[in-house]
């Protein structure tokens, strides 16, 4: 219990440094967002007016950064310029989407790596490993974003599936069967593309950590015990394994959510990518740091979820946070 | 040795990949700014040895093409008008090296242009783009990866030597930039730069940014050479004859460091040309006319690209060579570090 | 056995004079958790020049942390320490990095004391380098006569200190240490990497250079049997304090402490006949 409190400040600790990094960075931006917003015509000079004074434009960085926690309070993260709304409801959507796309993507990479990369362990140096050896080098040197638009140019001539968005025009009138089942479709080339381009290092590196213990002295006494090889590779070898490959899941959500950036935009997925790149180009500041700790938010959600696992698997780091 | 022999390999393969590059001007038939409006969307011209009426031919020779009747953007073979391909001729002026003018360009035609990997929207040659592109994105890359591992190197060696609060600290701000994912976080820094800015500003921006962003991870490793490097006997040892801390960093730790940093360097220019793309692919980077491996394919943002000019795709599959030679030498270098440890294959597997 | 010194002997001014001397260590468990070693708890001793003393204790007793102390290469947490009548822990940095030359420290394993990535003469130079007093061929030529005094032939400068052995590596370590002519030398476990009959080699080494060069030792170790071979006094180390000091023949034979019997008990039969000192 200690621990968990330890590591969720910890986190809480890293949301608050990014949050602060980010308006840090903001100072450095030329030009002011609140100009633009004046010179913008939909905006009237009253609102104008009053988000200065709620977000204290003027007042040096602490100040403003102070706002923007206040707001965060009252649910609202900051007002967007380029959609004249508070931000929280437009990134929560968002953040949803991504997170749905990511999680599927990471479930099914490690679904697929998982095995493969223990079946390419036990087979170590071999004809069939070193044939997947080739396979994950192959997929990992073409470029994601060839791979995403080599998915599109695929979709785009077989007809057989979206080629973008996140749901068909006439969605709201689907039965709810109907509905799953087109969001299913929409959701095939994006988690494609994820899964694709964060496949071959997974393999790869399931592949290292379930060698590394294959080949560790207490195995090959307990293979010398004669215990069956399904008994050694699952209740000796696995959890052996645990360590490295739960550090592992930590790492692979770092790089799914990168790639689920570039993927978004590019296939048109409304996630927290498309609105980053919009606000970035119409200067919207709020809603650009918002995406940031939204995306923060999830990685280090991700990791404190792997450390916890790691707690439960590993008696080692029970003890020695336990012994006094 | 065998380990090291393989490194050589790669490092030769790349070295000729990039030399092609480094030579576009040279390999490259036009200059990738000139557009040729008439030319729209060329596929791709095919090379021929025979002739319509079945004469074989010493040099191989493209057809012009001319547009299909009743169509706008169809293109035939004009049977009727052949160009043989010449060898070393005169063209557009460019820089060899960017200052030697120069006018022989490797490939080209007489009467009229040969487009490899056929034009774009406004008639200019892919394949050149593609060339010179290649300057810039890799470019983006190597000088990108020099300076992250340059500011982790700095970093890691601060905080490893001299510990205390400047550890801490140091150790503290690499976790920040840690927990953010690295594309976010490199479109984070990007957002708060100009937009609008020229050319080279653009790409020197870009440099920035990217070398700027992912500095923690090799912070993190030359960190923990330099502390267990700082404990060595030879280091004590230097100290007992009067060495300060400044030899003792130059001389005998930093040397420690070389290894880790030339793996990371294998595995990060790759990752930061696909950041350089990702960046210009959105308009975020490098601005036209400058050409750059992203932003030749940002025209497949458009549906109708995407469906009629299939060979705009092209250039993401003839970048990969660079990332094989990228992946093979990180792979060779790992294998020259774990040359040490047992071979696996020997002991076989579990039955 | 060293023979007899003359009485004259102890009326000279100690060239090491070690008082109280106390380091500890804070350690941070993984846990978090906060304690704090003794890795010296009051140490005191006094080493005569040109004699030799040995520092004998079980693993763990803090001997390799008085080395470094008395090397000014750590900062001890209270004490002092005098050499040549002057307390070098009282002296700022500067200065105790220009007195280091004079107290050098040849480490248990020469290989970790050697750059595995430099060659024989760089390793050999680096003290004169650091000293930037001579220019590069007079450094060439010091090496050569500070190879051939500890019997190395000069066909090694060109090769790395992979390529050469144990023994050789260590005498490399000794020349290197004698290169700036310092005062005294400390022998931090200096023997115990090398092959027996190695030891032996280099401890008659360590013998001849004291004689022809009136240098004075420190010898760390937990071999008793060896400190009684190439010492002239013994002090014993148990839990980073001195519980026994003396000349060799009184520790020998009339051991007052515990921890002095429980050494001399360790030591194996064979090496007992070699010493009939011992069994006496």
């Amino acid at each position: 219990m200690r621990y968990l409190l330890r590591r969720l400040g910890h986190a809480f600790f890293l949301l608050v440094g990014v949050s602060i990094l980010a308006f840090l960075f903001s100072t450095l931006a030329p030009g002011n967002y609140f100009d633009e917003m004046r010179l913008n015509p939909q905006i009237a000079p009253e609102t104008v007016a009053a988000l200065r004074a709620q977000y204290g434009f003027d007042k040096p960085l602490p100040a403003r950064y102070a706002s923007w926690v206040n707001s965060i309070i009252h649910g609202e993260m900051g007002f967007s310029f380029a959609y004249d709304s508070p931000v929280a409801p437009l990134l929560l959507v968002r953040a949803r989407n991504t997170l749905l796309l990511t999680v599927t993507a990471t479930l099914l990479a490690w679904a697929i790596a998982l095995p493969l990369g223990i079946w390419s362990a036990e087979r170590l140096g071999r004809l069939p490993d070193r044939l997947l050896s080739w396979g994950t080098a192959a997929l990992l040197v073409i470029p994601d974003l060839a791979l995403a638009l080599g998915l599109l140019v695929f979709a785009v001539r077989t007809g057989w599936l979206p080629t973008g968005g996140m749901a068909s025009v006439d969605f709201e009138t689907f039965s709810t069967i109907h509905k799953l089942h087109d969001l299913a479709l929409h959701m095939v080339l994006p988690v494609t593309a994820l899964v694709l381009s964060a496949l071959p290092l997974l393999v790869r590196h399931v592949r290292a950590a379930v060698a590394d213990v294959l080949n560790a002295p207490f195995l090959l006494a307990a293979a010398g015990h004669g215990i069956p090889r399904r008994t050694l590779l699952y209740r000796y070898a696995l959890p052996a394994a645990a360590n490295p490959l739960i550090s592992l899941f930590g790492f692979s959500i770092g790089t799914l959510l990168s790639g689920s950036l570039l993927i978004e935009v590019v296939m048109s997925w409304p996630g927290l990518g498309p609105i980053l790149l919009e606000a970035i180009l119409a200067r919207d500041l709020y809603v650009v740091v918002g995406g940031i700790v939204f995306s923060t938010l999830f990685l280090v959600g991700g990791n404190l979820f792997a450390d916890l696992v790691l707690y439960w698997a590993d008696p080692r780091i029970r003890t020695e946070s336990g012994a006094r | 040795m065998k380990a090291r022999r393989t490194f050589a390999r790669w490092l030769v393969a790349l070295g000729l990949l990039h030399g092609i590059v480094i030579f576009a001007g040279f390999f490259a038939p036009y200059d990738p700014v000139e557009q040729d409006r008439k030319s729209p969307y060329l596929p791709p011209m095919r090379f021929h040895l025979v002739d319509a009426h079945g004469h074989l031919h010493v040099r191989p020779f493209v057809y012009s093409l001319r547009l299909r009747e009743g169509s706008f953007d169809q293109y035939e073979e004009d049977p009727a008008q052949f160009h043989p391909v010449k060898f070393f001729l005169r063209g557009a002026r460019y820089r060899l090296l960017g200052f030697l003018p120069c006018r022989i360009h490797f490939f080209g035609a007489e009467r009229a242009r040969i487009y490899l990997l056929g034009s774009d929207a406004y008639g200019r040659d892919q394949f050149s783009r593609f060339l010179v592109g290649g300057q810039v994105s890799l470019a983006a890359g190597l000088l990108g990866a020099g300076l992250t591992l340059l500011i982790g190197l700095c970093v890691g060696a601060m905080a490893g030597y001299y510990g205390g609060w400047r550890d801490n600290v140091l150790m503290r701000l690499a976790e920040l930039f840690l927990a953010l994912p690295w594309l976010y976080l490199l479109f984070a820094l990007r957002a708060f730069l100009p937009l609008a800015v020229s050319p080279l500003e653009a790409f020197f921006l870009i440099i920035a940014v990217i070398g700027a962003v992912g500095w923690a991870r090799p912070a993190r490793l030359a960190r923990s050479v330099v502390l267990s490097a700082k404990e060595r006997d030879f280091v004590r040892a230097a100290r007992g004859f009067g060495a300060t801390n400044g030899y003792l960093l130059r001389r005998h730790i930093l040397p420690e460091t070389s290894s880790v940093l030339l793996t990371q360097a294998a595995i990060l220019i790759p990752q930061y040309v696909l950041a350089e793309m990702a960046l210009s692919f959105l308009g975020l980077g490098v601005p036209e006319p400058l050409p750059s491996w992203g932003n030749l394919l940002s025209s497949l943002q458009q549906y109708s690209v995407l469906v009629s000019y299939w060979w705009m795709y092209l250039p993401s599959l003839i970048m990969v060579p660079f990332f094989l030679g990228y992946l093979g030498l990180a792979s060779s270098l790992h294998e020259r570090g774990e040359a040490y440890k047992i071979d696996r294959r020997n002991l076989g597997t579990l039955t | 056995m060293k023979a007899e010194r003359s009485s004259s002997y102890r009326d000279m001014q100690p060239l090491l004079k070690v008082e109280n001397l106390v380091k500890r260590y804070a350690k941070r468990s993984l846990a978090g958790a906060r304690e704090e070693l003794s890795a010296l708890d009051g140490l005191s001793f006094t080493i005569l020049p040109g004699t030799t003393l040995a520092v004998v204790g079980e693993s763990g007793s803090g001997k390799s942390t008085l080395g470094l102390c008395v090397a000014c290469l750590e900062y001890p947490t209270s004490g002092s320490i005098w050499f040549e009548g002057r307390d070098i822990v009282e002296l700022a940095e500067d200065e105790r990095r220009r007195l280091r030359p004079q107290i050098q420290l040849i480490y248990q394993d020469p290989a970790t004391s050697l750059n595995p990535r430099w060659n024989t003469l760089e390793i050999l130079i680096e003290p004169f380098v650091l000293q930037r007093k001579f220019e590069h061929e007079e450094m060439k030529q010091r090496a050569y006569s500070l190879l051939e005094r500890v019997g190395l032939s000069s066909e090694i400068l060109g090769r790395p200190p992979a390529e050469l052995s144990g023994g050789q590596r260590q005498r490399l370590a000794i020349a290197r240490a004698l290169a700036l002519e310092p005062k005294l030398l400390i022998l931090d476990e200096a023997l115990s990497a090398l092959d027996c009959s190695v030891q032996a080699q280099i401890a008659n080494l360590l013998m001849e250079l004291q004689s022809s060069l009136g240098m004075t030792y420190l010898f760390i170790t937990h071999d008793l049997a060896m400190a009684a071979h190439l010492a002239d006094e013994i002090a014993v180390m148990n839990r980073g304090r001195i519980v026994e000091q003396g000349p060799v023949e009184k520790i020998l034979h009339q051991p007052q402490n515990e921890t002095t019997r429980q050494l001399l008990a360790a030591v194996p039969r064979m090496t007992r006949t070699a010493l009939p000192a011992l069994d006496q």
